[in-house]
């Protein structure tokens, strides 16, 4: 019993941190293959992760202020059954200033549809989240420098909304599925910050090291937005 | 130059934020350390393996399979490999600047980009729960098509 408990902790370990374990495993292997190349591995990592270090703090508190101050349920309380360009640029600004992979939009982008959003704005949204957003933009600047920064924000921004358009024709208002799902945390997600349960103690609880939901009669998409890493999911 | 943007707009953010709410801004600052030592792992071993992929991969190389002119193949293959990788966009630049100081190509390495986090084939099966089959099997192949066409005139205009 204690046994497995032991493994189940270390599997999970190492789930959590399977690119830094296959990295290590990487480098042990290439160790036996050829030593000397460890070393120029070495210097080279540590050139990136000087330039790194140097903006990280940054980026990530520059993230949390937008999560702060433009929290993405105050955007969505605005965006109604509008489409055409006034759509289109608050589908923008949504996917913009926003945190987190794609899969943390889809929550969001369920609920816009429930109160109407086109499929197309949807799209849009989905899209600049995943490719064009602010934070990420100075990230790629500094690694990839301005001009090509501006060149694919440009190119990729007219791109999106040519998709939008063929996506539109492609699938019709019939072809969405909304149906109801039961939340669910993903462990390999969650950061343990506890934001949820701090904002909304009738639905979450903290019990055993792990989050648990509760009351899910009353549960919206609000609560699924609260999570700053887009853990939890229906 | 952009450090130093990044920098000084933090700062300024941080100020005004300060200003209007002392509190919340400081649980601001919590919850942002709490999101990076939540990276930090992926972010360390993604570094390590750009330098482990350098030392192996001499510049020639990488020039002759992914450079300027490696063609159409190379392309598409960039693409199928953002669209089945699953890292942080985050640490995806550092990855990306290192193959192109290294004599990688525009086209190729933005293609890899915009379907890394366009795209995706791991995430799939949640975004079909989420908006239905029909929508994000053509999201995601328009995805696709659309990564390869902006990769191109990316690739067109910066050459």
């Amino acid at each position: 019993m204690i046994e497995r408990i032991k493994r189940n902790n270390l599997g999970h370990v190492i789930l959590k941190n399977k690119i830094l374990t296959f990295a290590c495993l990487a480098y042990l292997l290439s160790g036996f293959v050829a030593m000397d190349k460890i070393s120029v591995a070495i210097k080279g990592t540590s050139y990136y992760m000087i330039e790194m270090v140097q903006i990280l703090p940054a980026v990530f508190i520059l993230t949390g202020l937008i999560q702060t101050w433009v929290p993405t349920k105050t955007i969505v309380k605005y965006f109604g059954e509008k489409s055409g360009i006034k759509g289109f640029f608050i589908a923008f600004l949504i996917g913009s200033f926003s945190a987190g992979p794609i899969y943390a939009a889809f929550p969001v982008c369920r609920t816009l549809l429930k109160k109407g959003a086109n499929r197309r704005n949807i799209m849009i949204i989905l899209s600049t989240w995943a490719v064009v957003k602010f934070p990420m933009l100075i990230n790629e600047a500094k690694f990839m420098g301005f001009e090509y920064m501006i060149t694919r924000w440009l190119v990729t921004l007219v791109g999106i909304l040519f998709m939008s358009l063929v996506l539109g024709l492609l699938v019709k208002e019939k072809d969405m599925v909304l149906s109801d799902q039961r939340p669910r945390i993903l462990k390999s997600k969650c950061i343990m910050c506890k934001k949820c349960v701090k904002e909304y103690p009738r639905h979450f609880t903290f019990e055993n090291d792990r989050i648990y939901v509760l009351n899910l009669e009353t549960f919206t998409e609000d609560h699924l937005m609260v999570c700053p890493v887009g853990a939890i999911t229906l | 130059m952009a450090t130093l943007l990044l920098i000084g707009s933090t700062l300024v953010g941080l100020g005004f934020s300060l200003k209007k709410d002392r509190n919340l801004t400081l649980k601001t600052l919590k919850s942002a350390r709490k999101m990076m030592g939540g990276m930090l792992s992926d972010i360390l071993g993604i570094l390590l393996l750009i330098g482990l992929m350098l030392a192996w991969l001499p510049p020639h190389v990488i020039q002759k399979y992914v450079g300027e002119a490696s063609g159409f193949l190379a392309l598409l293959m960039a693409g199928f490999f953002g669209t089945i990788t699953l890292i942080p966009a985050f640490v995806a630049f550092p990855l990306i600047g290192s193959l192109k100081d290294n004599g990688a190509g525009i086209m190729t390495l933005t293609a890899f980009l915009t379907t890394l986090t366009m795209v995706g084939f791991i995430t799939f099966p949640l975004e079909k729960k989420t908006f239905g089959f029909k929508f994000a099997f053509v999201r995601n192949s328009l995805s696709f098509i659309f990564a390869l066409i902006i990769a191109f005139l990316v690739g067109g205009i910066m050459s």
